[in-house]
């Protein structure tokens, strides 16, 4: 008898293990496309992987395989708008990272300023209306603008509908080099320098200040960050950010992460995005005043006389 | 025949592993998901700012007594992606809400349904999730 119940587990474990695998399969096939190539590989493009592209074309679009435009100089063009292209709730995971991976990656004290942000819920400073900073992108169009003068393509800055706090980032274009590191100032944004490889948008970012999360669950980095995103539009509708991160202070060795962004419907515009206007975050949950909500310090919108508590 | 434990543990050890993690810094920080308000009052204001919309509803109790509640919706941006305006709802409607009260406030809560006690079949600003709300 004893051997039997063994036995019985034996199988419908293993059954249950298979229905595990069979259902992550259909759904990993229902939830990624294989959308173009890029250096010779599948680019697969995730329909909901942090970001749900609610303002993007399907993937299935026969649009989204159309061919890339071009500017007057011969470069690709990367206006957009586009959808997604970064992390949200999960950095590695969103990246192509197995679940865990990177933070395996992380050093002790960044695993523990991660841990402990992971409980102070409200400390995140983007639920305060901060910039996000590289290379999160929330469910919001966000675009490319290339800043043409009489010298050629010298700027490039890019606009999140959210996520950049009212300000803009920049990309110089014009070959300066990065500043002393003596004397910049860390900063939300960095300071950023690109340049073209064939097709490829590089941009090359350091003095970043350490304050901004990379995800929602706190994955942190220090002032010692330095990014490298490798922008590819491989057709009409899908551009590649191929992402390196580097941080001596934070991570074992450098991180490479894949994030894959998707172009928005016709007539999708930018639209204004004033956070700071009627922010109300952490009052229904009773966090006003809470040590974690304080130590950013926050506005939290009118309080009603009739509160209810 | 008995059921072993061992049996039952086995099978539930490998279905809670197949659970998916669930991101902490949405709606479930901020509201309670099994706290439902369903009430019908009278709108008296709807803002349309940012980072999300609020509509404000009187509701009057048995006795009298007033409560303002302050229903929190997504980004004004995406309602109006969603094809409503400011005309779809204005002060004065009567309306009837179910929504997520908050874990603390339960005046504030976090719409999940809204209808026009004349339309009672035709969500308005439909297409809004508790999960759209949270740190987007």
């Amino acid at each position: 008898m004893k051997k039997m119940l063994v036995l019985s587990a034996a199988v419908i474990g293993t059954l249950v293990l298979l229905l595990a695998q069979l259902q992550a399969q259909q759904a990993q096939q229902a939830n990624e496309i294989v959308v173009g190539q890029l250096n010779g590989k599948p680019v697969i493009q995730p329909v909901r992987r942090g970001v749900d592209y609610r303002d993007a074309i399907s993937p299935t679009d026969p649009a989204m395989n159309g061919p890339v435009p071009r500017l007057p100089d011969g470069h690709p063009d990367l206006t957009g708008p586009w959808e997604g292209g970064g992390s949200d709730n999960d950095m590695g995971v969103e990246g192509g990272l197995k679940p865990g991976e990177l933070d395996s990656l992380l050093l002790p004290a960044a695993k523990k300023l991660k841990e402990e942000r992971s409980k102070a819920i409200y400390g995140e400073p983007y639920i305060y209306c901060l910039p996000m900073s590289v290379p999160r992108i929330n469910p919001y169009p966000w675009k490319f603008v290339m800043g043409y003068t009489s010298k050629g393509l010298q700027y490039i800055y890019q606009l999140h509908e959210t996520g950049d706090a009212g300000a803009h980032r920049v990309i110089y274009m014009d070959g300066r080099p990065h500043p002393n590191p003596a004397t910049l100032i860390a900063s939300w944004w960095g300071h950023s320098i690109g340049h073209w490889e064939g097709d490829t948008l590089v941009i090359d970012t350091v003095g970043y200040n350490d304050k901004f999360w990379f995800d929602a669950p706190g994955t942190p980095h220090s002032e010692k960050l330095h990014t490298i995103e490798r922008w590819t539009r491989i057709s009409y509708g899908t551009l590649v950010n191929d992402f390196t991160v580097e941080d001596p202070d934070t991570f074992s060795k450098p991180v490479q992460l894949r994030y894959v962004a998707r172009i928005v419907k016709p007539g999708v515009e930018l639209m204004e995005y004033i956070c700071a206007e009627n922010n109300q975050i952490g009052i229904a949950g009773g966090y006003l005043g809470k040590s974690d909500a304080s130590q950013i310090g926050i506005g939290g919108g009118p309080v009603l006389k009739d509160e209810k508590k | 025949m008995r059921t072993h434990p061992t049996v039952l543990l086995t099978v539930l050890g490998f279905v809670g592993l197949i659970a998916p993690a669930v991101a902490h810094h949405g709606f479930e920080t901020e509201y309670d998901n099994d706290k439902i308000i369903t009430a019908t009052g009278l709108v008296s204001k709807i803002e349309w700012t940012n980072p999300h919309m609020h509509v404000y509803v009187d509701v009057t109790d048995a006795a009298g007594k007033v409560t303002t509640y302050n229903l929190e919706l997504t980004s004004p941006n995406a309602i109006q992606r969603l094809g409503w305006n400011k005309n779809d709802l204005v002060a004065g409607e009567k309306v009837t809400f179910k929504a997520h009260a908050g874990k603390v406030v339960e005046s504030r809560a976090a719409l999940d349904s809204l209808v026009k006690a004349n339309a009672p079949k035709q969500e308005i600003f439909k297409g809004q999730r508790p999960e759209d709300l949270g740190s987007n």
